[in-house]
């Protein structure tokens, strides 16, 4: 019969088609079997977006194109653990020669014998190619302006014609490169991906990077193969100038961004080293893989920031204009004092952070050396700063100072006339916990802070374009330098979320500065934001002398951290889980990963 | 096929078209309209770059032209355009990438969820109230109301971390089996389900007495007879079925890490890549449509009674 018919052949196409589909998996491999130490195999996060080095703007594209390319200079870790830079593709990271106009010139050798993963040899023109390639609007790099130090860069912003960067290549192993002013950090930019060498026939394929056949690099390992979305290959460059200290022959790269799913390869041994775990497992990580689970410094901080413009005084208050917004500025630092941050890193967040109150994030060096949040803190001539451990103090400070511009009920503890406030957040438990605990501690005074989650892109839109009062933020350094954190915050910064020196804010007249101790002859009287934080900026940028510098940014910092718009949480650590069967690992505090010298044991 | 039936056809393909077109426009409109954009991070971009990425992405143009443009890149040349987030891949390598891990478990999936629901199904009925029906029925329940990534936790702590015998991740080898069988369970035990509860009705219709009166064997009774007529609901199913593995698989490749085209669905509207959202919500749609056209197909083939018009 017809249907007896259709339903054999129904069934057989069935059983076929499952047989297919599940046929050569029925012999999986064994996950608990120990990973041969040929290949390391880890997960950083999803696919990322590129592997190119000069688009790249991930953490974990920063760590595969940091196996893939070698700069002039790299991330090494000395004999005592240490994190240090040290020459790569330079034979040594020279001095620079201070010019007549200040400007500072920089000559590179380059070792003999450099070349490509396709046997080519590497010149110095590559590196001046490379680099005005990244620096070129056109290109449209996220990290573009990490070359604005180099001379010609202001130009090739502008996309003046002809604008190259001062970097040129004497002869083949010579590069000769200058700089507007001296800059602290430029040994670190040499070590940043976006100063990694592409090769230029290579890259007139569009699609180059994406594609093991057509990724053409220099550095440890090449791209052997890529199924995307899925694991990308590593295998250690024969053609590599210092292939003989790389050990590890081979490094699966897994691409996941669900980090249950990454804890599940990692508790089953089928991964080596995974870069995120579910929130909610921290507390049982620590105590279950207390030697696996690492918490290491990372250079950022998390923060609550404020809307510069949003209106928090009562509707009947008769402060207007400036003296609003100083008011303002009060209110906002105060409110700040009602969080208990070694509450929030102990209870909720619980990553081993450390609670913060200041801006500039932990782990960033000082002129002297020392770290720059030591030195950070109370200033005579700012308010803002406050004693993180002093919660109570810190608490009934801030109800004397709210008292002054709301009514206060005694009888209850609660202010009445407090505005109504909106706290927004992108869609994530540990962004939501910590909301809810800060309007815990609103409520406690009669505050009321709704919570509003929002999707990431969504979020992001929102904030940038200041329609929001309160919000969750967070910030991470690019670099080993204060910098990278303050120049957030000038009125013309595509980052300046707290709308600082826009719109109403523009107009308000109320900041002084005096910038004689530093050797300027800038004396500013209640000026407007532009006229106060961006000189401030500006004089940091052009600074040659190192203290001066650190000074400078000393003393913006307090501007910025008296305006209340910050208010700091705590100080962001990278956690990762490394399993103990992994020597010869490190990471550095940007939070790229190196696995070129490791072996499992 | 009577001419009727292929008219029939003709003017459902029409009208798929039709709906495909229409969700081009609504997601082509509704997703430029929603905040955000592909070029935005953590960190802002440089004004400069962000004019010099919209330029090459021709989305410095007006919006209705970007979609007439759109519209007549897919018509004309069969192109859904270059991906904005993973710079340097096409829309279509990427789907077609997803395709190569999510058709073979789909089409696993629906088979395995097929086959067993209407063997289990079968059982059950002939069983009826006796024990092996009453443990389908348990089992069945519980599978029905097990959301998939509640099923899928399950199964990666028991077979993967517990007793490690399968993997974790959708990369790895045999790394399919547990979201094929995730994914299978729901559809199986309605499949079971509805299989038990037509069968039971067929049973007892007059023309199975009838049948079983004049000395027809019991198994010809059961599969030629029964079975047959107890299919109907199951083909209907057919659609709602493809739709659910589609979704169900949203999930399921999140949570074992499979690199399917669910996956790739759900980042590109996190990450606003609109070329990429349109390429998978086309394909999606177009599944979708064309797979329910088959089921009513379908249908009309196991009962003949039924007329497509």
């Amino acid at each position: 019969m017809k249907l007896r018919k259709l339903l054999a052949v129904v069934l057989a196409c069935t059983f076929v088609l499952s047989m297919a589909a599940c046929g050569g998996n029925d012999n999986a491999t064994d996950p608990t079997a120990a990973a041969p130490v040929q290949s390391l195999a880890v997960c950083l996060a999803s696919e990322p977006d590129t592997l190119d080095p000069a688009l790249n703007a991930s953490v974990d594209g920063a760590t595969m194109v940091a196996h893939l390319f070698s700069a002039l200079a790299k991330w090494s870790q000395d004999d005592n653990g240490n994190l240090v830079i040290v020459p790569e593709c330079a034979e040594e990271l020279t001095e620079g020669v201070e010019n007549e106009d200040g400007t500072i010139t920089y000559t590179y050798t380059l070792r003999e014998g450099l070349k490509w993963s396709d046997g080519q040899p590497l010149t110095a023109a590559d590196f001046v190619f490379s680099w005005n390639r990244a620096a070129a609007p056109a290109t449209a790099a996220d990290y573009c302006y990490m070359f604005d130090v180099i001379k010609g860069y202001k130009e090739v912003e502008a996309e003046a014609d002809g604008a190259q960067l001062a970097v040129t290549a004497l002869d083949e192993r010579t590069l000769e490169v200058t700089l507007y002013n001296k800059v602290n950090y430029w040994n670190e930019l040499l070590a940043f991906p976006v100063y990694m060498p592409v090769r230029e026939d290579v890259v007139a394929n569009e699609a180059w990077a994406t594609d093991p056949s057509t990724y053409v690099c220099n550095g440890p390992y090449t791209i052997t193969a890529w199924e995307h979305d899925s694991v990308i290959t590593l295998t250690k460059n024969e053609n590599y100038f210092d292939a003989a200290s790389v050990t590890m022959p081979e490094i699966k790269c897994y691409l996941s961004d669900d980090a249950n799913n990454m804890l599940t390869n990692f508790k089953n041994g089928s991964w080596l080293l995974i870069d995120d775990v579910p929130t909610a497992e921290i507390p049982a990580l620590k105590t279950e893989y207390p030697e696996e689970f690492v918490v290491a410094g990372q250079l950022g901080t998390y923060f609550v920031c404020w809307n510069v413009n949003e209106t928090l005084l009562p509707a009947d208050s008769a402060l207007t204009g400036a003296e609003k917004e100083a008011a303002q500025a009060e209110i906002r630092n105060a409110l700040g004092l009602l969080l208990d941050r070694n509450y929030i890193v102990e209870a909720i967040s619980q990553a081993g952070e450390m609670p913060a109150s200041t801006f500039v994030g932990s782990g960033l060096t000082d002129a002297d050396g020392t770290e720059y949040i030591q030195n950070a803190g109370p200033s005579d001539e700012f308010t803002g700063y406050f004693d993180v451990n002093a919660v109570e103090e810190n608490f009934t400070a801030a109800v004397e100072v709210l008292k002054k511009y709301y009514t206060f009920d005694e009888a209850t503890g609660m202010f009445t006339n407090a505005p109504s406030l909106t706290y927004i957040y992108n869609t994530n438990d540990a962004h939501q916990a910590i909301g809810e605990y800060i309007q815990g501690a609103f409520a406690s005074i009669g505050f009321t802070l709704n919570l509003e989650n929002q999707e990431w892109n969504t979020f992001l839109n929102t904030r940038n374009n200041g329609d929001f009062s309160v919000a969750r933020h967070g910030w991470v350094a690019d670099y080993n330098d204060p910098i990278t954190f303050l120049d957030m915050w000038i009125t013309s910064s595509g980052n300046n979320d707290a709308q600082l020196g826009k719109g109403a804010h523009a107009e308000f007249k109320g900041y002084s500065i005096d910038l004689t101790p530093f050797g300027y002859d800038v004396v500013v009287e209640n000026g407007t934001w532009a006229e106060t934080y961006d000189v401030i900026i500006s004089y940091v940028k052009s600074c040659g002398d190192v203290e001066t510098r650190y000074a400078l940014m000393h003393y913006a910092e307090d501007l910025l951290m008296s305006t209340g718009c910050i208010n700091p949480v705590y100080y962001y650590t990278d956690i990762y889980m490394l399993n103990s069967s992994v020597k010869g690992f490190y990471s550095n505090p940007l939070g790229y990963k190196y696995f070129m010298y490791t072996t499992v044991e | 096929m009577s001419s009727k039936t292929l008219v029939y056809i003709l003017k459902r393909m029409l009208l798929a078209i039709l709906t495909v077109w229409i969700v081009i426009t609504v997601t082509f409109f509704v997703m430029r309209a929603v905040p955000g954009g592909p070029f935005m991070g953590e960190k802002a971009i440089t004004p400069a770059a962000q004019a010099a990425l919209e330029a090459k992405y021709g989305m410095d143009k007006p919006l209705f032209e970007q979609y007439t443009t759109y519209l007549s890149d897919i018509v004309t040349r069969f192109d859904f355009g270059p991906s904005l987030k993973n710079r340097g891949r096409d829309v279509i390598d990427v789907i077609s990438d997803g395709f190569k891990t999510s058709i073979p478990l789909g089409l696993s999936a629906a088979s395995i969820a097929l086959v067993t629901g209407v063997i289990l199904g079968a059982v059950a009925a002939l069983r009826r109230n006796k024990f092996i029906d009453k443990v389908i029925m348990v089992i069945t329940t519980a599978f029905v109301s097990m959301p998939s990534f509640i099923m899928g936790s399950l199964l990666l702590i028991v077979f993967a971390v517990k007793f490690p015998i399968l993997p974790a991740n959708g990369a790895a080898e045999g790394g399919l089996i547990l979201p094929i069988i995730t994914l299978a369970l729901y559809p199986m035990a309605y499949i079971t389900r509805l299989t038990r509860s037509s069968m039971l009705d067929v049973l007892g219709q007059d023309y199975i007495r009838t049948a079983r009166a004049k000395g027809v064997s019991p198994a010809k009774v059961i599969f030629k007879h029964a079975l047959k007529n107890s299919l109907i609901p199951v083909a209907t199913y057919f659609g709602p079925m493809l739709a659910y593995i589609v979704t169900g698989s949203l999930v399921v490749e999140q949570i074992f890490a499979v690199p399917g085209i669910g996956r790739a669905f759900v980042s590109s509207i996190t990450d606003r890549d609109y070329p990429m959202i349109m390429g998978t919500t086309i394909v999606l749609a177009a599944l979708i449509v064309i797979m329910n056209l088959v089921s009513d197909i379908l249908y009309k083939v196991i009962d003949p009674r039924i007329t497509l018009e």
